[in-house]
């Protein structure tokens, strides 16, 4: 698999280190609940069949945090862009 | 303060010496190892992107690269090794206390660290260098897609290594992590030994 870093190229995955889901968020921990959301968003994760959105990081390139849209079923990327200055 | 001046030497001391090795009667590849170069790391500060520009500009002339390239002006160079990252780089009288001139130079606008020690540097050239980059290097070095001002941060051998491509001789740039230099020269070798190497008295 290769990703198109929008810094360096093209790269083999081997470059990058995955992290995971691009879109959950830290729940705040003052609210109420925020035991059960903590829970939640630290150990929860959907298994999508389709496209996902990830955050991978070219720790063997531009050291940029990217969030990479996959299709989890044949691993085709459809859009790459910096985390930083992003909505995340 | 203490001074470790006595203390300069390259890593590679020790492990190398001026000569030619691999194949006989050929030579494939050359290999000078550049200890003159100063580097200094500069990361823009947050919003500081377009005053870092205006001001690389005036105090070394430099336009700063907007991409994986290099611009040079004079003895000093910049190149982009992420969004809003370059490393400097000097060789000559630009070198001594290279880090120190060009914080008070930009400092406002960008952290500046000294990696003038950090980094292990190779220039190579000759007729086979593009074979033995090719056995290594996971980036598409052909003419049309890599040209003389390019730098690429990639992996090769596993070593992190940012290679600069000077002209079109071709003459490339490689910069590995110092500690890192035995096991990068171990890979260096064993690729370059099918069409035999010299290594340059630096
Ligand atoms: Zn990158």
């Amino acid at each position: 698999m290769r990703i198109p870093c929008p810094y360096c190229g093209p790269r083999g995955n081997d470059e990058f280190i995955y992290l995971g889901d691009a879109t959950v968020r830290r729940p705040d921990p003052q609210a109420l609940g925020a035991s059960d959301a903590f829970y939640e968003y630290v150990y929860l994760r959907d298994n999508p069949s389709g496209l996902h959105q990830e955050l991978w990081y070219h720790g063997g390139g531009c050291r940029s945090w990217l969030v990479v849209t996959r299709n989890t079923r044949t691993h085709e990327i459809s859009d790459v862009t910096f985390a930083a200055g992003g909505k995340l | 303060m203490v001074s470790f001046a006595g203390l300069e030497r390259s890593t590679l001391d020790g492990l190398v010496r001026p000569g030619h090795y691999g194949r006989a009667g050929a030579t494939g590849l050359l290999i000078e190892e550049r200890r003159d170069l100063a580097f200094a790391s500069v990361t823009a500060k947050r919003g500081k992107r377009f005053a870092l520009v205006n001001a690389v500009n005036t105090a070394f002339g430099v336009a700063l690269p907007d991409g994986p390239r290099r611009a040079t002006r004079g003895s000093v160079t910049f190149a982009g090794t992420g969004p809003d990252q370059w490393i400097a780089s000097a060789d000559g009288s630009e070198a001594a206390g290279f880090a120190n001139k060009v914080r008070a130079r930009i400092g406002p606008f960008a952290a500046v660290s000294d990696q003038s020690d950090a980094r292990l540097v190779l220039r190579l050239s000759g007729p086979r260098v593009c074979d033995v980059l090719a056995k290594g290097v996971p980036v598409d070095l052909h003419a049309q897609a890599f040209k003389p001002g390019d730098i690429a941060c990639t992996v090769v051998s596993y070593i992190n290594t940012q290679i600069d491509m000077l002209d079109d001789a071709p003459t490339y740039q490689l910069a590995a992590p110092r500690s890192m230099a035995g096991s990068f020269w171990s890979w260096l070798t064993a690729s370059a030994a099918e069409f035999g190497y010299d290594v340059i008295a630096p």
